[in-house]
C-alpha cells in the first residue's frame, strides 16, 4: 500500500517544552487515520507542522514519496493538503463564498469576480452532498453549516489529504452522524483523511488505523478493527484506565437548590432557556448534561449571578436568591468552578496566593480596616497548596499564567472547596486536563458529596456524566428534556434526550 | 564570555533590576535618537547639545535643581494619573483634558473665592480642581462600564471637549480673564501653593510645595494599589474584568472609580501647576497642554509603579531643564519633545526587549 | 443664498481633508491596526508638503501641478512615518495606542524643530495660487456648480476621487477582501495563505499616505502660512471614522457634518437663525466630539469596528 503522507521523526519544540518528540505518522491512500492522544499530547502541533503553520526542528515530511518542505499553508495547499481547524477559521461577516475563495480569489479587470467561484461551490456541494447557500453570511448559519464551509474550503482547493481537528466537539449527535457519513463519502472520492480526536467511539466508528501520541511522544500505530477500546485508552494514557469511578450510593438529604421555571428571553424569537426547573438535594451530585451550546452555560450564569434571567426563581437553602449579587451568593454558600478557568476562574497575572483568596480577600480573616493581611494570606495559601497538592515552581508566589492547566484548575478547586460551600457548581471541571488530573477532580467532587454537601456538575462528556453523577438532567435547546437517575439510564437513552427527543 | 555570563546571572538573581531594563533601554535609545537628529541638523553642536541635555540642569546649582523639581511636579501627578489607570487596565489618554479642567477650576476659585479664610482658600481650590478632574475622568469611566466604549477614544474626545469648554469659560468670565494680556487673571496669594520649605531649600527657583503634594500622592497611590483590598479589586478588574466579576467584585464600579481617581489626580496636577507660587497663566487657545502627554511618558518609563513615577518625573523634568539651555549650543528646546516621544516609542517596543533578555537568561540558566 | 453657498464651500475645505484622513484610518483599522497617529501623520504631511511648496515657489515654479506635487510629498512623507507605527504594531506587537501616541508627540516636535532650524521661525509660508474661480461651463450647473465648481480647489476633486477609489478597493477587489479578513479574523487569513503582516503594513501605509495628503489639503485652502499644527484635525478624523462606522459612504457624510460644524463655530454670526441663538462658537466646535461619544454609547455593544483591530497578530500563537 502506498503512503500519501509520511511524517518521519518530527520534533517540534516550544520554549521550555517539546510539543512533538520524534513522532512518526504515515497516512495510506484512501484511509481514515485517527490521531489519538490526550490534551497536550501534541496532536494539533503535529498537524500544524503538516499544514505549514509551524516548522519542525527535526524530521522530514514526504508527500507521495517526495520530501517536501512545507513552510506555509500555501505550500500545504499546493500539495493538496487541507485542514479543518478545531476553531473554525471563518470571517464572521463574510459570505460563505467569500470565505471559501479567500486567498485564491478570481479577478476580472482587477475587480473581484465571484460568479465562477459560486458556480464551482454549488457543483462541489452537490457532488459531496454538502448543502449550503454560498451567499449566506457566516454569522447567520449554524455551527454544523460552518463546518461544511470549512470542508468545502478544502475541496475548493482540490485537497486530497484532509485533516480534521476534533471535528465533533461542537456537533450534535445527528450532526456527528452526518459528519461520519460525509467522511465515508470523501473516502469514496479517493480522499485520505486524518482525524484528530480523543474520543474512542468515533475512532471505532470511522477510522481504519490509529496513531497514538502521549506527552509529545509517539506510542504506536494500530489497526482499529483489531484493537479494543481499552487497549487504545491504555496506549493514550500510559497505564490501565478504569473509567469507572469508585463511589457509594448517594444519600440525599434536604433540598439545597431549587430552580423554578427559569426562563431567559433573547433578542431573537427563540429563548436562551425556557422553564428550567430542578432541585438538588444535599449529598448528591446532580448533572446538567447536553451538547455544547444548548443553554447550560446561561443557566449556570443565572444561578451564579453572572448574568440575569427573565422570569422564574432560584431558591437556595430556602431563600430566594434571584436578586442577590454575585458576592452575596458566594457568601451564602455557593462555590463555583467556572467553565473557562482563564476567562473567569483566575486572574492570570496574579500570583497563586492572590488567586487563592480571590473569593475571600475582603473577609476579616484577610483584611483589617481595608488593608490586606499578607501573613494570613500566605498561611492560607501554604495550607491549600499542601492539602490540594498544587505544584508550581515558586510556590505561592508563582504567577498563575505560568502554571500548568492541571495545577491552575487545582488552585480553583482548592479555593472553592475550602469554603465548604453547601452547593458546589462545577462546569466542565475536567476540560483540557490529562487523565490523572481528571481522576483527582472526580474524587474531590465525590468527597464533597460524601461530606453531605451538594454538587451541580455540567459536563459534555457522557462518560463523565454517567460515572460521577447521581441524577442527570438533559438539556436541549434551552429546555430540560428529562431528569433521570444515573443507575436507571444508558448512554443511548441520554443520547436521544440530548438530540431533543423525549 | 565567562564574565558576560556572570553579569547575566547577577541580573537574573535581581528581578528588580531586570524589570527596569526596558525603561533604561527606552531612555538610552531615546537619547541616542535625539543625538542622531542633532548630529544630522547641526553636527558641530551636537556633542555640546547632548552634554547640555544631560548636565545642563546643574548650571546654576540648587536653583537649577529646584527648576527640575518645578517641571517635575505636574508630570509626576499626570504620570500617576496615567500609571494608576494603567495598573487598573485602562489607558487614560485624557490626562491633558482632566489637567486643563482642573487647572481652570483652581484658577477660578483662586481668583474669585478670596472670601475663604487663609489656608482654606488653597485647600478648597485644590479640592474643587480635583473633583472637576474626577468628573472629567468619570464620564469615560461610565461610558466604558455601562456602554463598553473604549476609554482611549472616549478620553480623546473628552480632551477636545475640555479645551473648547475651557476656552469658552475663560472668555466668558470677565473675572478670570485678563483681556490685555489675553490670558487668565492672577490667582490671589492665599490660593497659591504653600512653600513647605521648598522655596528655602532651592532658593531662586520656581519650585514650591506642589512637589511635596505630588510625592505624597504617589505614596498614597502606592499604598492603595499594593496594600489594600480596594487596590486588590482595582488591579483584578484591570487584569481580567471577567474573573473579577466572577469573584463578586463590582467591576463596573471599579472601572468608574479608577477613571475618577485618574481624572482627579490629573485635575490636581492642573491645580498645583496653575496655583504655583511663581504664578502661571492660561491662554484661551483651545490647545492640548503638554503636561498630560508627558504623564504618559513618565508612566511608561516607571512601568506604572507610583514610586517609580516620582523618579521618572524628575528625570523628564531634568532633561527639560537641560533642554532650556540648548539654545547656547545652537538648538531649539523642541529637541526634548523629540527625545521624550522617542522614549515613548521605544518603551512600546521594549516589551520585546524584555522577553529577549529573558530568553538569553533562560538559555544561560539552562546550560549551567 | 450666497451666504449658504459660501458656508457650504467653506465646510468642504474642512470636510474633504477630514474625509480623506478618516478613509486612511479606515484602511489601517480594517487591516487590524488601530491608528490614533493620524494627527501626527497629518502634521508631518502638512509640514513637508507645505515646505516643498515653499521651496518650489521660491524656485519660481507655479501652476496647479505644484499643489499636486505638494500633496504627493505630504502623502509620501506620511507614508514613511507611518512605517514606524507599522513596525511597532506589526513586527514588534507593541501596544498600538502607545506607538500612535508617540508619533503624535514626535511629529509636532520634529516639525517645529526642523522649521526653526531651517527657517528660524515656526512658520512656513506659501502663496495660495490654487484658488479656482470657475471651472468652465461646469460652474453654471445649478446647485452642484455653485457648490463644487466655483471658488474651489482641485483638492476637492482629489478627495472625491479618493473616496470612490477607496470604496471600490475595499469592497470590490481581492486586496480589499484580504484587508478586511485580516482585521476581522487574522487567523483565518493566515490559514488561507495570506500574509497578515504584509496586509497590515499595507493598511498602515495607506493610512499614512492619506493622512499626509490630508494634512496638505487641510492647510492650503484655509491659510497661507503653516504654523506647525493641524489643530486636532487628526483626532477629529478619528471621530469621523468612528461616527462613520468604518464605512466609506458614512465616513463621507460624517465628514460633511463635522466640516459644517467646524465652519459654523467660526462663522455662526453669518447665519441669522444661529446668530439669534447666541451660542458661543466653542459650542459648535464641541458638537462633533459629543456626537461621537453619543454614537459610541449607542452602538458600541454591536459596533462595526473590525473585531481584531488593536490586537497584534502573533504567528507563533496560531
Amino acid at each position: 500500500m502506498e503512503y500519501v503522507i509520511e511524517m518521519l521523526n518530527i520534533t517540534k519544540e516550544f520554549p521550555g517544552i517539546k510539543a512533538c518528540d520524534n513522532v512518526t505518522l504515515q497516512l495510506k491512500s484512501g484511509e481514515v487515520h485517527a490521531l489519538l492522544g490526550e490534551n497536550g499530547a501534541g496532536k494539533s502541533t503535529l498537524m500544524s507542522v503538516l499544514f505549514g503553520l509551524y516548522h519542525a526542528e527535526e524530521g522530514q515530511i514526504k508527500v507521495h514519496g517526495n520530501v517536501e518542505n512545507i513552510k506555509s499553508p500555501l505550500d500545504a495547499n499546493r500539495l493538496h493538503i487541507g485542514m479543518v481547524h478545531q476553531h473554525f477559521k471563518l470571517v464572521h461577516n463574510f459570505t460563505v463564498a467569500e470565505n471559501i475563495v479567500l486567498g485564491m480569489e478570481d479577478t476580472k479587470y482587477g475587480f473581484l469576480s465571484m460568479d465562477g467561484a459560486i458556480e464551482r461551490i454549488n457543483e462541489l456541494s452537490e457532488k459531496y452532498k454538502l448543502k449550503i447557500d454560498p451567499n449566506a453570511k457566516i454569522e447567520d448559519i449554524s455551527v454544523g453549516m460552518q463546518q461544511r464551509v470549512e470542508i468545502l474550503k478544502m475541496l475548493y482547493r482540490d485537497a486530497e489529504i484532509l485533516i480534521f481537528d476534533e471535528p465533533t466537539a461542537v456537533l450534535t449527535p445527528q450532526e456527528i452522524d452526518e459528519l461520519m457519513k460525509i467522511l465515508r463519502d470523501l473516502i469514496k472520492e479517493d480522499k485520505s483523511i486524518i482525524l484528530i480526536t480523543h474520543k474512542l467511539d468515533e475512532i471505532k466508528a470511522v477510522a481504519d488505523r490509529c496513531t497514538v501520541l502521549r506527552k509529545g511522544k509517539y506510542i504506536g500505530t494500530v489497526d482499529v478493527k483489531e484493537t479494543s477500546k481499552e487497549k487504545m485508552a491504555e496506549m493514550m494514557v500510559g497505564r490501565k484506565v478504569s473509567f469507572e469511578v469508585d463511589k457509594k450510593p448517594a444519600t440525599p438529604g434536604s433540598t439545597i437548590l431549587k430552580v423554578d421555571k427559569l426562563t431567559k428571553k433573547s433578542d431573537t424569537d427563540k429563548n436562551v432557556f425556557t422553564d428550567v426547573s430542578f432541585e438538588i438535594k444535599a449529598g448528591e451530585i446532580f448533572c446538567l448534561a447536553g451538547i455544547e451550546g444548548n443553554g447550560q452555560t446561561q443557566i449556570i450564569e443565572a444561578i451564579t449571578g453572572l448574568a440575569n434571567f427573565s422570569s422564574g426563581k432560584v431558591e437556595f437553602n430556602g431563600n430566594d436568591i434571584s436578586g442577590f449579587s454575585i458576592r452575596k451568593r458566594t457568601l451564602s454558600g455557593i462555590g463555583h468552578i467556572p467553565e473557562d478557568r482563564h476567562k473567569h476562574g483566575l486572574v492570570l497575572n496574579y500570583t497563586m496566593k492572590e488567586n487563592m483568596v480571590l473569593q475571600t480577600y475582603f473577609t476579616d480573616e484577610f483584611q483589617r480596616y481595608g488593608f490586606l493581611k499578607f501573613d494570613a494570606i500566605n498561611k492560607k495559601a501554604d495550607d491549600l497548596i499542601q492539602r490540594f497538592d498544587v505544584r508550581s515552581g515558586q510556590g505561592r508566589e508563582s504567577i498563575a499564567r505560568g502554571m500548568s492547566g492541571g495545577n491552575q484548575q487545582k488552585v480553583i478547586v482548592a479555593r472553592e472547596m475550602d469554603r465548604l460551600p453547601d452547593l458546589l457548581i462545577a462546569v466542565q471541571p475536567t476540560r483540557g486536563l490529562d487523565v490523572g488530573a481528571i481522576e483527582y477532580i472526580h474524587d474531590q467532587l465525590i468527597k464533597h458529596r460524601d461530606s453531605g454537601k451538594s454538587v451541580l456538575l455540567v459536563s459534555l462528556e457522557l462518560d463523565e456524566v454517567l460515572n460521577v453523577s447521581d441524577r442527570i438532567a438533559v438539556v436541549h435547546g434551552g429546555e430540560i428534556m428529562a431528569i433521570v437517575n444515573t443507575d436507571e439510564t444508558t448512554k443511548e437513552q441520554l443520547g436521544l434526550y440530548m438530540a431533543g427527543s423525549h | 564570555m565567562e564574565k558576560r555570563k556572570s553579569i547575566f546571572r547577577n541580573l537574573h538573581s535581581n528581578e528588580k533590576l531586570l524589570s527596569i531594563m526596558p525603561s533604561i533601554f527606552a531612555i538610552i535609545t531615546g537619547l541616542l535618537f535625539g543625538f542622531i537628529i542633532m548630529l544630522i541638523t547641526n553636527p558641530s553642536g551636537a556633542g555640546s547639545g547632548l552634554a547640555r541635555i544631560l548636565f545642563g540642569a546643574f548650571d546654576e546649582g540648587s536653583k537649577s535643581l529646584g527648576q527640575v523639581l518645578y517641571f517635575a511636579t505636574p508630570i509626576i501627578l499626570t504620570g500617576l494619573s496615567v500609571g494608576f489607570a494603567f495598573k487598573t487596565g485602562l489607558f487614560n489618554i485624557g490626562a491633558t483634558g482632566q489637567f486643563t479642567v482642573g487647572a481652570i477650576a483652581a484658577i477660578y476659585v483662586g481668583v474669585n473665592w478670596g472670601f475663604l479664610p487663609g489656608k482654606f482658600h488653597w485647600l478648597i481650590a485644590i479640592l474643587v480642581a480635583t473633583i472637576i478632574g474626577g468628573i472629567w475622568g468619570i464620564i469615560p469611566g461610565l461610558l466604558k462600564a455601562y456602554r463598553n466604549v473604549h476609554e482611549v477614544v472616549a478620553t480623546i474626545m473628552m480632551n477636545y471637549i475640555a479645551v473648547y469648554l475651557v476656552k469658552w469659560f475663560i472668555l466668558s468670565n470677565q473675572s478670570i480673564y485678563n483681556q490685555e494680556k489675553n490670558e487668565t487673571a492672577s490667582v490671589l496669594s492665599t490660593a497659591k501653593n504653600p512653600s513647605l520649605f521648598m522655596k528655602e531649600i532651592f532658593k531662586g527657583s520656581q519650585v514650591d510645595g506642589g512637589f511635596i503634594v505630588a510625592v505624597v500622592v504617589a505614596i498614597i497611590i502606592y499604598i492603595v494599589l499594593n496594600k489594600t483590598t480596594f487596590g486588590f479589586e482595582l488591579k483584578a478588574v484591570g487584569h481580567n474584568r471577567h474573573s473579577a466579576k466572577y469573584a463578586g467584585i463590582n467591576e463596573k464600579r471599579s472601572i468608574i472609580l479608577s477613571m475618577a481617581i485618574a481624572g482627579a489626580t490629573a485635575g490636581l496636577a492642573g491645580a498645583v501647576t496653575f496655583l504655583s507660587v511663581s504664578l502661571k497663566h492660561m491662554e484661551p487657545l483651545a490647545v492640548l497642554l503638554p503636561q498630560g502627554f508627558d504623564g504618559i511618558t513618565v508612566a511608561l518609563i516607571a512601568l506604572s509603579n507610583p514610586i517609580g513615577v516620582i523618579f521618572a518625573g524628575i528625570f523628564i523634568g531634568y532633561i527639560k531643564q537641560g533642554g532650556f539651555t540648548m539654545q547656547l549650543s545652537g538648538f531649539v528646546p523642541e529637541i526634548i519633545g523629540i527625545i521624550t516621544s522617542a522614549i515613548i516609542y521605544f518603551s512600546a517596543l521594549s516589551l520585546i526587549f524584555q522577553s529577549f533578555i529573558k530568553k538569553i537568561l533562560g538559555k544561560n540558566g539552562g546550560n549551567k | 443664498m450666497d451666504t449658504l453657498y459660501f458656508l457650504l464651500r467653506l465646510s468642504l475645505f474642512s470636510a474633504i481633508p477630514l474625509m480623506v484622513v478618516a478613509l486612511g484610518g479606515m484602511f489601517s483599522e480594517k487591516s487590524g491596526v488601530v491608528n490614533i497617529a493620524l494627527e501626527g501623520l497629518m502634521l508631518i504631511g502638512a509640514f513637508t508638503g507645505i515646505y516643498a511648496l515653499n521651496l518650489m515657489q521660491k524656485a519660481g515654479m507655479s501652476g496647479q501641478m505644484l499643489y499636486i506635487y505638494a500633496m504627493l510629498v505630504g502623502g509620501v512623507m506620511g507614508l514613511i512615518f507611518s512605517l514606524l507605527h507599522a513596525y511597532a504594531s506589526v513586527n514588534m506587537k507593541a501596544n498600538q495606542v502607545i506607538s500612535g501616541t508617540a508619533l503624535n508627540l514626535f511629529t509636532p516636535a520634529l516639525a517645529i524643530f526642523l522649521a526653526r532650524m531651517w527657517t528660524g521661525t515656526q512658520q512656513v509660508n506659501f502663496n495660495d495660487m490654487f484658488f479656482i474661480q470657475k471651472v468652465g461651463f461646469l460652474a453654471n450647473i445649478p446647485v452642484i456648480g455653485d457648490l463644487f465648481f466655483q471658488k474651489a480647489y482641485i483638492s476637492t476633486y482629489v478627495g472625491i476621487l479618493i473616496l470612490i477609489i477607496s470604496y471600490y478597493v475595499l469592497y470590490k477587489t481581492k486586496f480589499g477582501l484580504r484587508l478586511r479578513s485580516c482585521g476581522e479574523h487574522p487567523q483565518a487569513a493566515d490559514a488561507a495563505g495570506i500574509s497578515v503582516y504584509k496586509i497590515r503594513y499595507a493598511g498602515v501605509m495607506i493610512s499614512g499616505f492619506l493622512a499626509g495628503l490630508g494634512g496638505v489639503i487641510l492647510i492650503v485652502p484655509t491659510t497661507t502660512n503653516f504654523n506647525a499644527t493641524v489643530s486636532g484635525f487628526g483626532f477629529l478624523a478619528l471621530a469621523v471614522l468612528i461616527f462613520g462606522q468604518w464605512k466609506p459612504k458614512r465616513i463621507m457624510l460624517a465628514a460633511l457634518f463635522f466640516g459644517l460644524m467646524r465652519v459654523i463655530s467660526n462663522s455662526y454670526s453669518l447665519i441669522d437663525v444661529l446668530a439669534k441663538l447666541k451660542l458661543p462658537g466653542e459650542f459648535y466646535s464641541i458638537i462633533p466630539y459629543v456626537a461621537t461619544l453619543v454614537v459610541l454609547a449607542f452602538v458600541s455593544k454591536k459596533s462595526a469596528a473590525p473585531l481584531a483591530a488593536g490586537t497584534p497578530y502573533d504567528q507563533g500563537k496560531r
